[in-house]
């Protein structure tokens, strides 16, 4: 999270999840379809649908994009789910490139990249 | 196999309430957790959950989940007081959507629910009736995935 200049919301507990990998998207039925567990959720939306979604799919953590205003319903979900939630100003390309650059593989919708791929994560 | 399920879970999901949105899924998937079904089950149960509990947020005006957990199989009925679906054929193509503004600002609305729906149950079955509701059942197979010739 320090690659991305991220603040924590809800920190993350102890131990601290391993994140496998990055999954990007705005949508959340496409985090349901392809994102996979132990993933870090980078988003553009600043609302608890995210965090419920990543505790359906028991991802790693949340990120918030854009700098974005997160409110008291997402941080209360956060804390209820047990899902760590950060924010970062950084644009959502912008934190996806320092990302992948920072080693961490993309993680989600294997049928758009492939059999080998999806074995990495 | 008796005649009872393992698990018998029922959550009841608010029309509007969209901050509660996907909370009965998130309930679920630890009561299913705590129920033993097993993690891949679970998941795609709890995905078909979320995307239903957010058609009957966004669409209708109050609603329904029952779930029964039994050894080789977990079913589910979501059932809700809306408008209904006018043409289940079309609502279920990738793409297609009535959502409103709202829906999309809450990361949904993009025609996606339904075949999720039907991508993560094994057997899905829906029932309409415009002005009254809509009637979800899925059944999602333990122990790996089934089509239907398996017995």
């Amino acid at each position: 999270m320090e690659a991305v200049g991220a603040e924590a919301l809800v920190p993350a507990g102890e131990p601290d999840r391993l994140v496998t990998g990055c999954f990007a998207a705005d949508l959340m039925s496409d985090v349901l379809a392809f994102a996979q567990p132990g993933c870090l959720l980078i988003t553009g939306l600043a609302k608890d649908q995210a965090v419920r979604s990543a505790a359906i799919k028991n991802l790693a953590a949340v990120l918030v994009v854009g700098g974005k205003e997160v409110d008291h319903e997402m941080i209360e979900a956060a804390q209820e789910e047990g899902v760590p939630l950060y924010r970062t100003g950084l644009s959502k390309y912008e934190a996806c490139g320092v990302l992948m650059q920072a080693g961490y593989p993309p993680c989600g919708a294997p049928a758009l990249r492939g059999q080998e791929a999806a074995r990495g994560c | 196999m008796g005649d009872k399920p393992l698990a018998h879970l029922e959550y009841p999901v608010l029309g509007r309430a969209y901050f509660l949105g996907g909370r009965a899924s998130t309930s679920l998937r630890r009561a299913l957790l705590q129920a033993g079904v097993e993690e891949d089950v679970l998941q795609r149960v709890c995905v078909a959950c979320y995307e239903a509990e957010m058609n009957v947020v966004l669409h209708a005006r109050t609603g329904y989940m029952s779930v029964d957990v039994w050894p080789d199989r977990v079913e589910v009925c979501v059932t809700d007081h809306g408008p209904g679906i006018e043409d289940v054929e079309l609502a279920m193509q990738p793409g297609y959507s009535t959502a409103s503004e709202e829906a999309r600002s809450l990361g949904f609305g993009a025609g996606m629910g339904l075949p999720n729906i039907r991508q993560h149950a094994d057997e899905l079955a829906i029932e309409s009736k415009v002005g009254e509701g809509v009637r979800l059942v899925m059944t999602f197979w333990r122990g790996g995935r089934r089509d239907g010739s398996e017995q």
